[in-house]
């Protein structure tokens, strides 16, 4: 009963590994840089997700707006929430112990899913864009992941250009690194906590406008996504923005190949295996932990 | 101690014999029923409810049951088992409720029916398909619909007859879809076919190019795919994706949904899938029963709607030939009732399990679901073989 794995067939889930990887590190960036900027843990970034995901399905199904095109709307649509939300809730508990943030993060999660569930019902919803896929030597590079993927690897691109060269970027890392000291300099942190928690929920948004073509829309859709992201930016390395991008593309390999080799059911084991060797192994992530 | 205080007792005791005993005898025979009206499995649970309101419906309008009306008393379980069990707990001993229908869903069922049977409830379980809950020694609960494991049966008889050699059966890692395959790999070897692949993955996975990567170089003539709605659309798409072509290829729960057709468009073709029910079938009174729930509800009925309707109607029935509400009486009626309602037959063995309900197969056929297995129940054809993604 059992297949005999070939290089091709290598060669197609290695393709699959990265198209979702790319997807996973646009994805934990957001918490990444959540939890490099305050330290907290945002346990709403997959229901955050979901909501982008909500955005492009109604900008399509209403509107007939390309799904494409919703990917800025739908992040600038959830920039907003994310900044009510940080000027609302969260700036509350950036001071306290862990928990508290963990525990409101969690509250505002279950909180969203069902709003979401209340005014979008759990009917699964989906958006049918681009099916199909590119057939090239015999392997086939899937069009709307394809799609998902250069849009992810651009945003990726762009955040890191932000961070890196702008003067908000380098507030932002500066507000990471040290927050006094940043404070000393003339950054004004609370701006700098709202604007991070906005463009990391932009970055989620991102992420599930970019899903809504491949997978079905539903309520409960987000939660793997905390914990996929959770699982790159510890793998990664928590507060390392760059060990966003290795922990997602080694997610995403993970996955697939275990898959292949395994079963897709072990596959999951496999990734969380990973992890724990890691926190054993080099417990600050592949790339080592906030060196920004 | 004074006299006084018994007499008190005694007043208390008259009061309270006196003040409710003649209400619950000429008020209303309380149904109670948790459903999943939140949650995973909110649309399905909805219907279901539907269901149990049309049937209360009827049964009110032509006289009541056992001279009195009757009256459903629903809770919400968010589609969760744990809190089934702390409702049915409730509508039992706090609300008191006359007789139990089932919740949605086998998981659901499989936890709530603990509570039932401790008290000594009848349960008929409308919408609880998995098989094992019913062969644990249980007394009380009914099924109504065909077990899980013959949901893919259509698919690989069909299969078989056209001469077809190969299967590869994958399946979600639930309850449910767990018993489907097994069902599928039972029969095809029982067929004389070769399954050459199995696997199962995680409730809620999203990428199945790993599977299908295998699938593919199996190259098997039929795949059956035990499936809830997100996987089905998530395995059809990417089979396409990666040019997977089956000669046959079927999907269990979620296939029959008009949302997979909406979903999947075009794509959607060929693909067989597998119902309870539908409202073309030729069963008495159905496309009435069809049109009346358009008109109430205003939207379709899926097979759990009929379902619930066809489940409360069966214990009414059980109840008006038992004459009586009690547990013991009614199980014994249930047990041996032969019945045909708009949903199919119902009959079952001395556990309870169904043996009568035919599941039907049918094909996505421009836009339509077509009823092609069983011949007898069928008005089309299959399109057979299916022709390639990159064909058509």
């Amino acid at each position: 009963m059992n297949v005999v794995v070939t290089p091709a067939m290598l060669g197609q889930v290695i393709i699959s590994g990265i198209l979702s990887g790319a997807l996973y590190a646009m994805v934990a960036l957001g918490l990444g840089l959540i939890f490099g900027v305050m330290r907290v843990i945002n346990i709403a970034h997959g229901p955050l997700l979901m909501l982008g995901s909500y955005t492009t399905y109604f900008l399509y199904a209403h509107f007939g707006i390309n799904p494409l095109l919703t990917v800025p709307i739908a992040m600038a649509v959830l920039f907003v929430v994310g900044v009510l939300l940080q000027r609302g809730l969260v700036f509350r508990v950036v001071d306290a112990p862990e928990l508290s943030s963990l525990l409101l993060t969690f509250g505002i999660s279950i909180m969203l899913v069902n709003l979401a569930q209340l005014a979008f019902t759990s009917d699964l919803r989906a958006v049918e864009y681009i099916t199909g896929s590119w057939l090239v030597g015999g392997l086939a590079f899937s069009k709307p992941r394809m799609i998902a993927f250069v849009f992810a690897a651009a945003v990726t691109a762009l955040s890191f250009l932000v961070l890196k060269f702008t003067r908000l970027g380098k507030a932002i890392r500066a507000t990471s690194q040290s927050r006094e000291v940043a404070m000393v300099c003339g950054v004004d942190v609370g701006r700098i906590h709202m604007l991070t928690f906005g463009f990391a929920s932009a970055l989620a948004a991102a992420g599930g406008a970019l899903l809504a073509v491949i997978v079905a829309i539903q309520p409960e859709m987000g939660g793997v996504w905390t914990f996929k992201s959770f699982l790159v930016i510890v793998l990664g390395g928590a507060g390392n923005y760059p060990g966003a991008l290795v922990g997602g593309l080694l997610l995403g390999l993970v996955e697939q190949v275990a898959s292949l080799f395994l079963t897709t059911q072990l596959s999951e084991v496999v990734a969380y295996v990973l992890l724990v060797l890691v926190l054993l192994v080099r417990p600050s992530g592949l790339l080592g932990g906030r060196q920004t | 101690m004074t006299s006084k205080a018994p007499t008190a007792l005694a007043v208390a005791l008259a009061l309270a014999v006196g003040g409710v005993m003649p209400a619950t005898a000429q008020g209303p025979i309380r149904i109670g029923a948790s459903l999943s009206l939140t949650g995973t499995y909110a649309k399905l649970g909805k219907n279901q409810h539907e269901g149990y309101q049309l049937c209360e419906k009827e049964v009110n309008g032509k006289g009541g049951l056992l001279g009195r009306k009757v009256q459903f008393v629903v809770y919400d379980d968010q589609s969760m088992p744990a809190t089934a069990v702390r409702l049915y707990e409730k509508l039992i001993t706090e609300d008191m409720v006359d007789a139990i229908m089932g919740p949605y869903s086998s998981p659901v069922t499989e936890a709530a029916v603990n509570v039932t049977e401790k008290y000594k409830k009848v349960m008929v379980a409308p919408l609880a398909a998995t098989t094992s809950i019913f062969k644990k020694g249980r007394k009380y609960i009914f099924m109504v619909i065909s077990p899980a494991e013959v949901y893919l049966e259509g698919l690989v008889d069909m299969a078989a007859k056209r001469g077809l050699k190969t299967v590869a059966v994958v399946n979600e890692d639930t309850l449910f879809s767990k018993a489907a395959a097994s069902g599928a790999v039972e029969l095809a070897k029982k067929k004389g076919m070769q399954v050459v692949f199995t696997e199962a993955y995680p409730k809620g996975n999203t990428d199945f190019s790993a599977l299908l990567t295998k699938i593919k170089a199996a190259n098997p003539d039929v795949i059956a795919a035990a499936t809830y709605f997100d996987d089905a659309v998530a395995l059809t798409r990417q089979m396409k994706e990666l040019n997977v072509n089956p000669k046959m290829y079927g999907v269990t729960v979620g296939g029959d949904l008009p949302e997979f057709y909406d979903t999947l468009k075009q794509n959607a073709e060929y693909i067989y899938g597998a119902t309870q029910w539908e409202h073309t079938l030729p069963y008495a009174g159905n496309q009435e029963w069809f049109e009346s729930y358009k008109k109430e509800f205003a939207h379709d009925p899926s097979y759990h709607s009929a379902a619930g309707y066809a489940g409360c109607l069966v214990y009414a029935e059980a109840a008006k030939r038992a004459n009586s509400l009690d547990a013991d009486k009614v199980r014994e009626q249930l047990l041996k009732l032969e019945m045909r309602t708009i949903f199919g037959d119902y009959k079952v063995d001395a556990d309870g399990f169904q043996v009568a309900h035919k599941m039907v197969t049918f094909q996505w056929q421009k836009e339509k679901k077509v009823t092609v297995w069983p011949d007898d129940l069928s008005k089309g054809k299959p399109l057979f073989p299916t022709p390639a993604w990159t064909g058509r």
